[in-house]
């Protein structure tokens, strides 16, 4: 009675409850996508370059994301049917774990894409040099490096949460980093839209002019599908740090599921418009599947 | 009424549970939240974040969309609209391969990529005795020169452009073991020869 008293007490905005089923079956969606996509890099021998690299790494912070999820739902449950106890210390230190895997993902999401962005950046404007620059072992090492650092700062972050310390340099990142990958895509389409108008201004240039619409529209969707995924928990957590007990941030924190589960939507659409768009991706998927049957 | 009950227990349970997991201890230590006297509509932030960040991709994407545009009036000609279309769509389609131009190989792929190269004259040189040329002239800026040419080299460009895969986002070809001079490329006028020039980049490949 307490319980529902507080609850009912503490907010006019009830928490907006997405149904387990859905919850589930968006996870385990997520989550099996990309271990599909990861199994298909291993197995196919041509996929063995840096830029698949990358988009392994993508794919492993969209599992970790959906796996974190899952897991603590799977922890709700448990301690709602009395299995494990609320405040206990081991339950501490596995929610301790579970958050820290959570920023981690999203870390390891937001360094993956910037490392995608700058492998596309070399290959256009250092193309000769690409081989050279981008070789396998420094793409293996710049993976380490990654995730070694996101591995610490998710640590540190989830032993440290909601200090403004590591709230603030955390949301400041999130933009940042978006920002960043902005540009570097901005000056690939620069460069491309000079040399189509270098085209068009040859003598008998066959080039039929128009907007190519093709570019924006992904890039749109790369970082819009991003942005919308992500900065809703980003913003949760700058609220629940800064203003709880706001009736506004209150009712905004009260959509905390359907956040989260907008986070492992973004692991299902990642695969898709990163892994799905290589035909050598799609083609090792098929003998996969033709093999499997 | 006590399944009124269940429910909102339930979802306290979840509330209090996700608050314990996520807020800790801050959650309980502020104690509850009045509702009395909101100025506007209590999910405002909710709607004030989402309608932003709706306006902000579509900005995103107008700004994109205006980068894109290549601007040039229409030419007129004889070629076949499906090139015209190929050319343009390489050079903005980031996501997707001119797969109906890929009849290349693993080490074909290779060879469109240095094609391109050709095609937009980055910076190195090329094997002397392979190529004649102009002055070594390095430069630092990728560029696209105009040359005089006849229409059968315009062809081979064409062609070469038509056949390019930005390497990053279509190639599966195997990391090459090929030096740094082994894909050098010379100034512009090389591109003016005939097929020798591409012969010596398969050479160069194989």
């Amino acid at each position: 009675e307490n319980i529902s008293d507080f609850s009912l007490n503490v907010t006019d905005c009830t928490q907006v409850v997405v149904p387990e089923e859905v919850f589930f079956t968006v996870a385990a969606a997520g989550i099996l996508e990309n271990l599909l996509v990861l199994i298909a890099v291993v197995r196919n021998k041509n996929l063995h370059l840096p830029m698949y690299f990358f988009i392994c790494s993508l794919a492993i912070s969209d599992m970790l994301g959906s796996l974190y999820k899952t897991l603590e739902n799977i922890f709700i449950i448990l301690c709602k049917m009395g299995y494990l106890t609320r405040r206990g210390d081991f339950e501490k230190k596995l929610d301790d774990a579970m958050d820290s895997m959570f920023i981690l993902s999203l870390l390891g999401s937001i360094f993956s894409l910037l490392a995608i962005a700058a492998d596309r950046y070399i290959t256009i404007f250092y193309a000769l040099r690409y081989h050279n620059i981008m070789t396998l072992r420094r793409a293996l090492a710049i993976l380490a490096i990654i995730w070694t650092f996101c591995a610490g700062s998710s640590i540190a972050i989830a032993l440290f949460s909601y200090e403004a310390a590591t709230v603030i340099p955390f949301t400041i990142l999130f933009p940042l980093m978006m920002f960043f990958i902005l540009c570097l895509y901005v000056h690939m389409f620069l460069l491309a839209r000079s040399h189509a108008k270098k085209i068009a201004s040859l003598p008998t240039s066959t080039v039929h002019q128009r907007t190519n619409m093709k570019g924006a529209i992904t890039l749109t969707i790369f970082l819009g599908v991003f942005l919308c995924c992500w900065a809703p928990f980003v913003l949760h957590i700058l609220l629940a740090r800064f203003c709880p007990h706001n009736p506004y941030c209150a009712c905004y924190m009260s959509i905390f599921h359907v956040n989260g589960t907008l986070i492992m939507c973004n692991a299902i659409i990642d695969p898709m418009i990163f892994a799905f768009r290589s035909p050598e991706l799609r083609s090792t998927f098929k003998k996969m599947f033709c093999c499997a049957r | 009424m006590s399944a009124l009950r269940l429910i909102s227990n339930r979802t306290s349970q979840q509330a209090l549970s996700n608050s314990d997991y996520t807020w800790e201890y801050e959650y309980y230590e502020y104690g509850p939240v009045s509702f009395e006297g909101l100025k506007a509509h209590k999910y405002s932030i909710v709607i004030g974040f989402w309608v932003g960040l709706a306006v902000f991709v579509i900005f995103m994407f107008f700004v994109l969309t205006l980068l894109t545009k290549t601007g040039a009036p229409h030419q007129d000609n004889a070629e076949p609209s499906e090139k015209r279309f190929r050319m343009n769509s390489f050079v903005a389609d980031f996501g997707r391969p001119l797969e109906s131009e890929r009849v290349f190989s693993r080490q074909m792929a290779e060879e469109s990529r240095s094609l391109f190269h050709f095609c937009i004259n980055e910076v190195e040189h090329l094997d002397k005795a392979k190529q004649n040329h102009k002055g070594p002239g390095l430069e630092t800026n990728i560029h696209f020169e105009e040359v005089p040419r006849s229409s059968g080299m315009f062809e081979e460009d064409l062609n070469c452009l038509t056949k390019f895969n930005i390497p990053n986002f279509v190639n599966t070809e195997q990391n090459s073991s090929l030096g740094e001079d082994d894909l050098l490329i010379s100034e512009p006028p090389i591109i003016l020869e005939s097929k020798s020039v591409m012969q010596s980049s398969r050479r160069i490949l194989d």
